[in-house]
């Protein structure tokens, strides 16, 4: 994913095969080969195509991993690499695995994952809500919900998937587009809409972009999450009363639907029998 | 310690790589969403786009030195879950009605000028299911009450 606008740069003697272009391109391809043969669907999908898919995917991820852009930094590169590849490894899991419940196991390990890159990426408060969140209060209720409704475990439409062919090669079409989009970017085009710092903002020297500098930076400050708290209670004060009346609303909604809908069973099979008896 | 040049120098491949990973997790949930049948899967496909979203949107935020992302990804959060809330109870109503996780249970629902959806091939199961470690009995058996046992409620 290197800022390179020709896609398949031609060289005098053909294509140059290790281009970022045929790179991105055959990335894509085996992603979406490696979806295919994951998911699971009728007919030809024993251990081996699974084995072959599983081989796809980390050829596809290795070719991400060759044409991303290196940070210049080993330890946080090491780090970056490693929870993305946990995130990344068991979202494919989640969406392949033919159990429900191994599914949400493994979207537990993607979240554990994920909130690791959002601490690399500065975001210690996020990271912890994620896993608190996420992890602790949604997945548990997906569990329970499982469990509730499906105690014998697997259906037969765990086993079939819809259009898998298709579908895989939407969501590979589509990781390579955004992809694409965002090797092109360049500095000048990211800073467009950067932010004048708050100290140029005070002095009055407006609008020219400056590069983030340490005192600009507040999100890598000691205590960022009190700042990040100031931001939330002052600048979004209004927001945060909205989100918490939302809160109310799903919660009465929640029990406002279970009781209706109760209620709106027993007079649907009275009226049924009603008809009937006319 | 980051020193500033540090910084500036690698804030635009660290915001390309968080954008990819972001992509990754949204284009794998999308395929999630499109392709799996059951209900409570599809739901996690969706949790799973809402997270791809929250990394790009931490990674902009890490560029470009502001809490907006952020605060964003807080916003985020509690939509989703009041969305799962309020979903898990659609879900288990369907699952009342209709006996089943399975979203073509609700086939009824499609386009009149489609035909109905049959599953012409069903794969059998594995025959490698799961084998569970066999426990080693620790301890004698004890001596159950029978009268006990026949007046508890469930066993």
């Amino acid at each position: 994913m290197t800022p390179n606008v020709l896609l398949f740069a031609e060289t005098p003697a053909g294509i140059d095969w290790f281009s970022p272009g045929v790179l991105l391109a055959t990335a894509v391809t085996s992603l979406a080969v490696s979806l295919w043969l994951l998911l699971p669907k009728a007919g030809r999908s024993g251990p081996w195509s699974r084995r072959m898919g599983g081989l796809l995917g980390l050829l596809a991820l290795g070719l991400f991993i060759v044409t991303g852009q290196r940070l210049g930094n080993l330890g946080e590169e090491a780090v970056l690499l490693t929870v993305s590849l946990v995130a990344v490894v068991s979202a494919t899991a989640t969406i392949t695995c033919r159990s429900p419940v191994y599914a949400a196991i493994w979207f537990a390990l993607c979240l554990a994952g994920v909130a690791g890159v959002l601490l690399v990426l500065g975001a210690q408060f996020l990271g912890v809500a994620t896993i608190v969140v996420y992890a602790g209060a949604i997945l548990v209720m997906f569990l329970f919900v499982l469990m509730l409704a499906q105690p014998s475990g697997l259906t037969t439409s765990d086993r079939i998937t819809n259009e898998p062919l298709l579908s895989a090669v939407a969501g590979a079409v589509l990781l390579g587009l955004l992809s694409l989009s965002i090797g092109r970017l360049s500095a000048e085009e990211a800073a467009c809409c950067r932010l004048p710092s708050k100290a140029a903002a005070l002095s009055g020297a407006a609008a020219t972009p400056t590069p983030a500098t340490a005192e600009g930076f507040d999100l890598l400050a000691a205590d960022q999450v009190a700042r990040l708290g100031g931001e939330l209670f002052g600048r979004h004060l209004v927001a945060v009363e909205a989100v918490g009346v939302l809160l109310l609303v799903a919660l009465i909604g929640a029990i406002a639907i279970v009781s209706h809908g109760l209620e709106g069973d027993q007079a649907e099979t009275s009226s049924l029998q009603e008809g009937r008896s006319t | 310690m980051m020193t500033p040049a540090l910084i500036a120098a690698a804030a635009l491949p660290l915001l390309q790589n968080g954008l990819v990973v972001g992509a990754i997790l949204f284009s794998l949930g999308l395929v999630g969403i499109l392709t799996r049948r059951n209900l409570i899967v599809m739901f996690l496909s969706a949790e799973l786009m809402l997270q791809g979203i929250s990394v790009s949107l931490v990674a902009w935020s890490r560029y470009h030195g502001d809490f907006g992302g952020q605060v964003l990804v807080i916003f985020v959060l509690s939509v989703a879950a009041c969305e799962a809330a309020v979903a898990l109870v659609f879900v288990l109503q369907a699952f009342t009605r209709t006996g089943r996780l399975d979203a073509a249970a609700w086939q009824s629902l499609r386009e009149d000028n489609l035909d109905r959806t049959v599953d012409r091939e069903i794969p059998a199961l594995d025959a490698s299911s799961p084998t569970f470690p066999r426990l080693t009995q620790a301890g004698n058996l004890p001596e159950t009450d029978e009268q006990a046992a026949l007046q508890r409620d469930h066993v």
